[in-house]
């Protein structure tokens, strides 16, 4: 981590990016273990990327739906079809590191979304079982809007975030 | 209870009053506006509504460019485009938009595509245009319901794909919005009912949603308290000027409360069944309001309690128990919507406004795909909605 830790801007920039790397394979290892993730993502338009970031400079996680894959893009440079901006980092760490819930989020005028607002509440749902996954249930309590229900354990999946690919078995059918 | 964090805006002037419209040439001059297009539609002209505008106009410094009068009941993605096109070959520097809630939303749509470029679809999304508004921008409202004159939001269908989209943006704000009780004194009753009760429910979710705050609770609870008090006698006396006044600014006062509260899942329902089925949205309120009230219960705590107050007055509240306030506020909330019923007609089942059983997934699906359900203070499930929307039925 840079100098100053997290204390500094650049440290939390540092912090989400750590953050964003883990969601991001987290939501492709969900995709492949959880039927309710591969139904979202599977009902997405071919060829969708969404983008999941922190404006401006800041790191950021993408994602493309296509050929019954979810392909993790990590922090590179796309054109997304949705985006979902936190408007600072102080606004996005909370929700990184399991504090606030994504809605609480939205519900802070925290973030912006450019895109198909329906698409979004499709990501959120996501986003919602990926942490069901990736945090407690002492956190998962306090952040989502109904006691996480895994269809896999947290080892399987934490052990399934090193794929960098996951097949959305029958989704695009 | 001050949130840990909110944020409130509220910047349209408001000219509210007797013959307030006759000051349209001072608010347009006041913009540095002087060739306004009109935006109405056809039934507004035939019944002379939009008429008072046009002669309020006429007696002003202002030429009126064109008058753009193809807005159907709910306004499309297409027709805002149309519009724009028209406002670039008109020579426009101005937008007065006459009519209710499409009418006005088809506005600020134009308005994104005037200031932004592209086509509407281009700029869809939440708090993500960014930059000042080019069109000055009048809203003139002829219902009072939607509240969209004081509003940072726009609903304006897919016809494609069935679905009604909502656009969130400060821009979305007009400069100015004109209540005039002389465009509200003809409505028949059963439009009065409807759009009261959406306004009613723009009031009720504003207070029970997550981004609720200090702010938004004052208009909310001075709305509910105007509806309270005038519906009825403006049903009794359809032309009262005072009363009519009384429900234009209950209205605006709900819009201002949800346009920074947010709706939630009443409006999520609605909008769903709107697109699905078609039925029309204040009539959609009026039938979901008290089901979704009754669903939020448990996670919103005192706050609908709070709501007896203004719903039912002072005495109600306080021979009330506190812990029966809230069920009592869902009970007044069903008999005023019986009333409403006897008196003006509207429906009490989503099954009297034509939805059908086989409808109903469809309408879930889509409720919670709509933006409003992440501000409701509990997330649904498919099936749970389901059952909210059988209930209804």
């Amino acid at each position: 981590m840079a100098g100053g830790g997290w204390r500094t801007k650049r440290g939390r920039k540092a912090v989400a990016a750590v953050v964003f790397a883990v969601l991001g394979r987290g939501l492709v290892a969900a995709a492949r273990l959880d039927e309710r993730v591969r139904a979202e993502a599977g009902a997405w338009p071919e060829g969708t990327v969404i983008t999941l970031g922190i404006g401006p400079f800041g790191p950021q996680v993408s994602w493309r739906a296509g050929g019954g894959m979810l392909e993790y893009l990590g922090g590179a440079e796309v054109e997304p079809t949705l985006a979902v901006t936190f408007k600072s980092v102080d606004g996005a760490l909370p929700l990184l590191l399991g504090m606030k819930s994504v809605l609480g989020a939205f519900a802070e005028h925290r973030a912006t979304v450019t895109g198909d607002l329906a698409l979004a509440m499709s990501f959120v749902r996501c986003l919602h079982i990926v942490e069901g996954y990736l945090f407690p249930d002492l956190m998962t309590r306090r952040i989502l809007p109904r006691p996480a229900e895994r269809r896999a354990g947290h080892l399987i999946a934490y052990g399934a975030l090193v794929h960098r690919r996951a097949r959305l078995e029958g989704a695009s059918s | 209870m001050i949130p840990d964090y909110y944020e409130f805006c509220n910047s349209t002037k408001i000219v509210s009053g007797t013959r307030a419209l006759e000051h349209i040439g001072y608010e347009l001059a006041a913009l540095g506006a002087s060739r306004p297009l009109v935006l109405t539609n056809t039934q507004l002209l035939e019944l002379k509504v939009a008429t008072l505008v046009l002669d309020a106009l006429a007696d002003t410094e202002a030429e009126v460019v064109g008058v753009y009068q193809e807005i159907p009941v709910d306004s499309s993605a297409s027709v805002v485009d149309d519009v724009a096109r028209a406002y670039r070959e008109s020579g426009a520097d101005a937008i007065v938009a006459v009519g209710g809630g499409s009418v006005l939303d088809t506005a600020k749509g134009a308005t994104i595509v005037l200031s932004h470029g592209g086509t509407l679809m281009e700029h869809r999304g939440a708090e993500s245009l960014l930059g000042r508004r080019a069109v000055a921008f009048i809203a003139i409202p002829t219902t009072a319901g939607t509240g969209s004159e004081v509003t940072s939001a726009a609903v304006i269908k897919d016809t494609e794909r069935h679905v009604k989209m909502g656009f969130t943006s400060l821009s979305l704000l007009p400069d100015v919005a004109i209540l005039d009780p002389r465009l509200t004194v003809g409505l028949p009753a059963r439009l009065t009912a409807s759009t009261a009760m959406d306004a009613l429910t723009h009031a009720v979710e504003a207070v029970s949603c997550v981004q609720a705050n200090p702010l938004s609770d004052c208009y909310a609870k001075a709305a509910i308290g105007l509806i309270r008090d005038h519906l009825p006698a403006v049903l009794d006396d359809p032309q009262a000027p005072a009363g009519r006044l009384a429900l234009a600014n209950a209205a605006l006062m709900a819009g201002a409360a949800f346009s920074n509260a947010m709706v939630g899942i009443v409006h999520a329902m609605g909008h769903a069944a709107g697109g699905v089925a078609g039925i029309p949205h204040g009539d959609a309120m009026a039938v979901l309001l008290p089901h979704g009230m009754a669903y939020n219960t448990d996670a919103v705590g005192d706050r609908y309690g709070e709501l007896l107050l203004d719903l039912a007055g002072a005495d109600v509240y306080a021979s009330t128990p506190a812990d029966e306030r809230a069920a009592a506020s869902i009970a007044t909330v069903r008999a005023m919507l019986d009333m409403l019923h006897t008196t003006a007609g509207l429906s009490v089942t989503l099954g009297q406004l034509g939805v059908l059983p086989e409808q109903i997934p469809d309408i879930a699906r889509a409720a919670l795909d709509d933006g409003a359900m992440s501000m409701n203070p509990k997330q649904p499930s498919f099936e749970e909605l389901v059952g909210i929307l059988k209930g209804a039925l």
